[in-house]
């Protein structure tokens, strides 16, 4: 008897169709082999299986068995083959009938008393089992969830291998799973970090409200102490809400590191903050079996980087092709990967090694320290950075004194007008693939961020007067967009172009130089 | 090839006629100089003004306010060409083309701190750069405190514009007493440990350099017509027709002063939003009457 059923791997965020078939033959002596260009992993499964099955009541023929994961020239690897290959020799056995599994997929990984455990990537399989026309997926029922999210083909979490005959040969009834991710994105759960909860700095609160309206990428300087890291943990609070679509492309990624929970979708912009320990291959992702790396874990929300000069140089640097193309694409000796990093990145850091620069009085670094300390930040990096601001050290009367304080604004309300910025710049790119502000490419400053003779000349002025480099124009010019947007203006004045210049990078001409 | 003349190291000792007196009656007078440019002039004041070189930004300030209005006035600045204070000094009164003095540590041939190099290309022209190591000598710490009885000696007024309680200022300092010089210190907030040194120096009944014009009488110097230099802090100058400000730009500009302030200050001050304040500083900086250090710390340019 041969059998034949569909599924699903996994190569990087790539999903390949792949025929579990099975051959039981007459004559030779008895044997179970599995072939097809198999990892250990996927080897094992054969014990997995068999123990499996026994433990569920079906006993082996002994028979020459022979299990073939095709196309053959494809590594497999993973432990979401047991359920099909499980399927295939139950079709051959003459258990269920084929014809049941025709446009069935099935993927699953199998415990030794027949359990259905959960498996990684199974939203982005489900995906792709809807776009190849198949009209029902089988899952652990651990990982139901997530397919549920996907519309258009039938979901249906399974417990265990007997469940799965008992489904399939119609003695038992079991409901798919469905539900709206709208209707999820909905209920946004309140996160623990407020701005309500953060006394004062002004400066910072504004420039990450136009950092996130705009996605633009934002550098915090300031001394020990200054609530850099607290502010940045608000950022998650005032991002704008996820589309479904964005909803579905991040719970992706976490579907295929193993990260989604029981609720199987990832229904918050994802706020990662690496140490600074980190190394190069946990950011960008990779190994044997690619991953995805911090920086596509943070895709479509924020990665957060505290003390940015203590990074190793060489994982910092890694991060300059993701934050031009918003993907990372991994070349590795058994295949090139692509996984999407469209992130914001948020940064902190000390001016100086002892923090307390410029303040001469009481920072202890000599010029040439201070100049060191900075220019372990490479220059394509700052670049890439279009809002910069001080954080204040905050004195002990605001904080013994912050209940006689007028109570600070709270995310909610800094949220609202981040919303009204990001529908406008909606209404701007409708039919263009840009989301954002921050997303404009030189080649089309001039079609989004047009100005008046008058700004132009403005700008002009303040730029040979403060010696700004031609390499800020365009960021600042960016910057004003957003910051018009917040503030609901079609044309971009001169007080938006002067509030950009305030947030311009640092410019090493001015740091650590003799005046 | 013609050598310019301002590259050419001269050698001169006590024995020479040109060698300044103001050296030959100082305790270990050096036995030779080597010089690139020229000695400063015997019959025109000297002052020395030294200082930290992590200076703050007061402390830059005064210093380029000093040194320009006692170059203006004539007086030769004598400084020991280093980061910070001396180097601010030196340039200030460079560019405004007057004659100033580097006494180096090092080899007059040597470019020592490197982000001097401005300083040491074209001081020569007008003043000169002077050291009693021969020509080669690399830099070497304790070379320097010798330098400073030279500092010292070739000024007729040593004036200590910002220094820690311990530091190399105090070296200098002590050399000038030995000297006979006078001092003078300019004062600065009590708390601040860069201004410790000063505040001791006053104390300890050095002049108090409330100004330059105090330095200028102490040479017997009565300059005429030399504009009010009063940097006291408060509104827009009534006189001051050059500019014409905003009211916000007014307000903004009336907080301000030689100390950094941050953004982030200023909103609490001025009771304006950020994206009020950001525009209103930079027309301010714009037209040259502020000044950033570091990043979003805005000080008070002076208008020397």
């Amino acid at each position: 008897m041969f059998s034949s059923i569909h599924t699903m791997s996994i190569n990087g965020m790539a999903v390949q169709e792949i025929q579990a078939e099975t051959d039981l033959s007459e004559g030779g002596l008895p044997v179970f082999e599995m072939v097809g260009f198999l990892g250990s992993e996927v080897r094992e499964s054969r014990e997995r299986i068999r123990t499996a099955l026994k433990n569920s009541g079906f006993l082996l023929p002994p028979r020459r068995i022979t299990v073939n994961l095709s196309p053959a020239d494809v590594r497999k690897s993973g432990t979401s083959f047991d359920l099909a290959v499980a399927a295939s020799l139950l079709c051959a056995m003459g258990i269920i009938d084929q014809k049941e599994l025709e446009d069935t997929v099935i993927a699953g990984e199998l415990s030794l008393s027949g359990e259905v455990r959960r498996v990684n990537g199974i939203l982005p399989m489900a995906r792709k089992a809807r776009d190849a026309g198949y009209k029902r997926f089988i899952v652990p029922k651990d990982n139901a969830m997530e397919g549920g999210a996907v519309e258009g083909i039938e979901v249906i979490g399974l417990s265990g291998l007997k469940q799965m005959v008992d489904y399939l040969t119609g003695s038992e009834k079991v409901e798919s799973t469905v539900f709206s991710v709208e209707e999820r994105l909905g209920n946004r759960s309140d996160t623990a970090d407020d701005f309500s909860s953060i006394q004062g700095q002004a400066a910072v609160r504004r420039a990450m409200e136009v950092a996130v309206s705009g996605m633009h990428n934002i550098m915090m300087i300031g001394p020990p102490g200054s609530g850099k890291s607290m502010m940045a943990k608000c950022l998650p609070s005032i991002l704008p809400p996820l589309s479904p679509e964005e909803c579905l492309e991040i719970s992706e990624i976490y579907s295929v590191s193993g990260l989604l929970g029981k609720d199987g979708l990832k229904t918050e912009r994802p706020f990662i903050s690496p140490h600074h320990t980190a190394s190069a291959v946990s950011l960008s992702g990779g190994g044997k079996n690619a991953r995805p790396g911090q920086i596509s874990l943070a895709h479509r929300g924020v990665l957060f980087l505290d003390e940015l000069p203590e990074f190793d140089r060489q994982t910092i640097e890694i991060l300059r092709q993701p934050l031009e193309d918003r993907k990372i694409c991994i070349a590795r000796a058994n295949g090139t990967y692509t996984f999407p990093a469209d992130f914001l990145l948020a940064t902190a850091l000390n001016p100086c090694k002892c923090g307390y620069y410029p303040d001469r009085n009481r920072c202890t670094c000599s010029e040439n320290e201070v100049h060191n300390y900075l220019s372990r930040i490479s220059r394509p990096l700052l670049d890439r950075i279009d809002i910069c601001v001080e954080a204040r050290e905050v004195s002990f009367a605001e904080l013994a004194h912050a209940d006689r304080m007028p109570e600070p604004e709270s995310s909610e309300s800094i949220r609202g007008r981040v919303e009204d910025a990001v529908k406008i710049q909606k209404k701007r790119f409708e039919g263009s693939n840009l989301r954002f502000n921050a997303d404009i490419r030189p080649s089309d400053i001039r079609k989004y961020c047009a100005i008046g003779v008058k700004e132009e000349h403005f700008m002009e002025k303040a730029f040979h007067k403060l010696g700004l480099s031609a390499r800020a124009y365009h960021r600042i010019l960016k910057c004003a967009r957003t910051i018009a947007d917040l503030d609901h203006k079609d044309k971009i004045s001169t007080d938006h172009i002067a509030e950009a210049v305030g947030y311009r990078a640092i410019d090493r001409r001015y740091w650590g130089g003799a005046e | 090839m013609e050598q310019n003349n301002c590259h050419t190291i001269k050698c001169v000792t006590p024995l020479d006629m040109d060698f300044p007196d103001r050296l030959r009656d100082i305790p270990d007078c050096p036995n030779v100089l080597y010089i690139r440019g020229k000695l400063p002039d015997p019959k025109r004041p000297t002052v020395g003004i030294i200082g930290s070189r992590n200076a703050s930004q007061y402390g830059l300030n005064m210093a380029r306010h000093f040194a320009s209005c006692l170059s203006d006035a004539g007086v030769q600045i004598i400084s020991g060409m280093a980061r910070g204070i001396d180097g601010v000094s030196q340039r200030t009164a460079m560019e405004a083309g007057h004659p100033t003095f580097g006494i180096l540590g090092c080899g007059v041939d040597v470019l020592y701190p490197k982000e001097n190099r401005d300083l040491f290309m074209r001081i020569p022209e007008r003043g000169g750069l002077i050291s009693e190591f021969p020509p080669g000598t690399q830099p070497v710490a304790k070379f320097f405190p010798s330098r400073n009885r030279i500092i010292s000696g070739l000024s007729d007024i040593l004036l200590v514009v910002e220094a820690r309680i311990k530091s190399g200022t105090g070296i200098t300092v002590r050399r000038a007493l030995e000297q006979g010089r006078d001092v003078y210190a300019v004062p600065g907030r009590i708390t601040d440990p860069l201004s410790a040194g000063c505040n001791r120096l006053i104390a300890d009944g050095a002049g108090t350099a409330l100004s330059p014009d105090v330095i200028l009488e102490a040479l017997g110097i009565y300059p005429e017509n030399v504009p009010g230099t009063s940097l006291i802090s408060g509104g827009v100058r009534e006189n001051d027709k050059r500019v014409r400000l905003a009211k916000d730009e007014k307000m903004v500009y009336s907080f301000l002063d030689l100390y950094p302030k941050t953004l982030d200050e200023l909103v609490c001050i001025t009771d304006l939003s950020v994206q009020k304040l950001l525009p209103v500083l930079l027309q301010l900086m714009m037209k040259g009457l502020v000044a950033e250090a570091g990043k979003n710390n805005y000080y008070r340019k002076s208008q020397g």
